[in-house]
């Protein structure tokens, strides 16, 4: 089973590839700089994700104290914070040529600048807490509150003004984009959706081994 | 507007190096978990077999 979603996942990001570099046209305004959009979409909308699952599985860990999905939130924020990473830096270098600066505090970038630190406190927060239950319980509730950040993440282009595009998907209304262009991110979206699952599976595992291996 | 194709590749090229390392911390992590794991019930195998015939030669006169 694991070695079909591996199967499938480096299909999906090969497949993405080419849809990115072969299908997808250059872009009129921005030049082939614009390519970047096909990695930095899809990892913001897997971030998203990430943390979606952080607090679906921190509020069933709250109610039942079931284990797993503790190791559920524990690994899917990991791999949240690693594609919020992606995000940033890609971000970044795609803001160097279009802007002219690498970095600059709008209210897009520094809200996903907050997600992204508070995530990484929460994975802190797991590793400082020697009681187990209550390490787990303490980054629940963090889980929780952390996630009503990614709402303000999404609107903040709209709701202020910024220097970052409004949304490329997720919008009120349609995407204005050519259809070719939006097949290419729709593609690289479901590769990186794929690949979020098999790091999250492995991840999990892991914690699940590590876990048997303290006991 | 000039293409650009340095920061595409560096974007591209510095995602493609972070997930492959996180993928190789998995796969090595997990590999690592296994093998502790086939030794221990290795172990409390061999603890287990030999248990019996521990307190059986307690027991002798």
């Amino acid at each position: 089973m694991r070695r079909l979603l591996g199967g499938l996942t480096l299909a999906g990001l090969v497949a993405g590839l080419v849809m990115a570099f072969g299908v997808a046209p250059r872009e009129a305004t921005q030049g082939n700089v614009q390519r970047i959009m096909y990695l930095h979409v899809p990892s913001v909308w897997v971030a998203y994700l990430a943390f979606g699952v952080v607090l679906v599985a921190s509020v069933v860990y709250l109610v039942r104290r079931a284990e797993a999905a503790d190791r559920l939130a524990h690994a899917s924020a990991e791999v949240g914070v690693l594609f919020t990473g992606i995000t940033i830096a890609t971000g970044s270098i795609w803001g160097k040529p279009t802007w002219g600066t690498w970095w600059t505090w709008d209210a897009r970038l520094t809200t996903v600048s907050i997600l992204f630190v508070m995530y990484l406190g929460y994975l802190l927060l797991r590793g400082m807490i020697e009681d187990r239950e209550r390490g787990a319980r303490f980054a629940a509730v963090l889980g929780i509150v952390a996630a009503f950040n990614i709402p303000l993440v999404h609107f903040s282009v709209l709701w202020w003004r910024t220097l970052h595009q409004p949304p490329s998907l997720m919008k009120p209304g349609s995407a204005a984009m050519p259809d070719v262009i939006k097949y290419a991110l729709f593609v690289n979206s479901a590769a990186f959706t794929l690949l979020y699952v098999y790091f999250l599976t492995r991840r999990a595992r892991v914690l699940r081994l590590e876990a048997e291996a303290d006991a | 507007m000039p293409d650009n194709w340095s920061f595409v590749a560096a974007a591209y090229g510095l995602a493609a190096i972070v997930l492959a390392l996180y993928w190789r911390f998995l796969v090595r992590r997990e590999k690592e978990l296994d093998d502790a794991g086939v030794v221990r019930q290795e172990l409390r195998q061999a603890s287990s077999e030999s248990e019996p015939h521990a307190a059986g030669r307690g027991q002798l006169p």
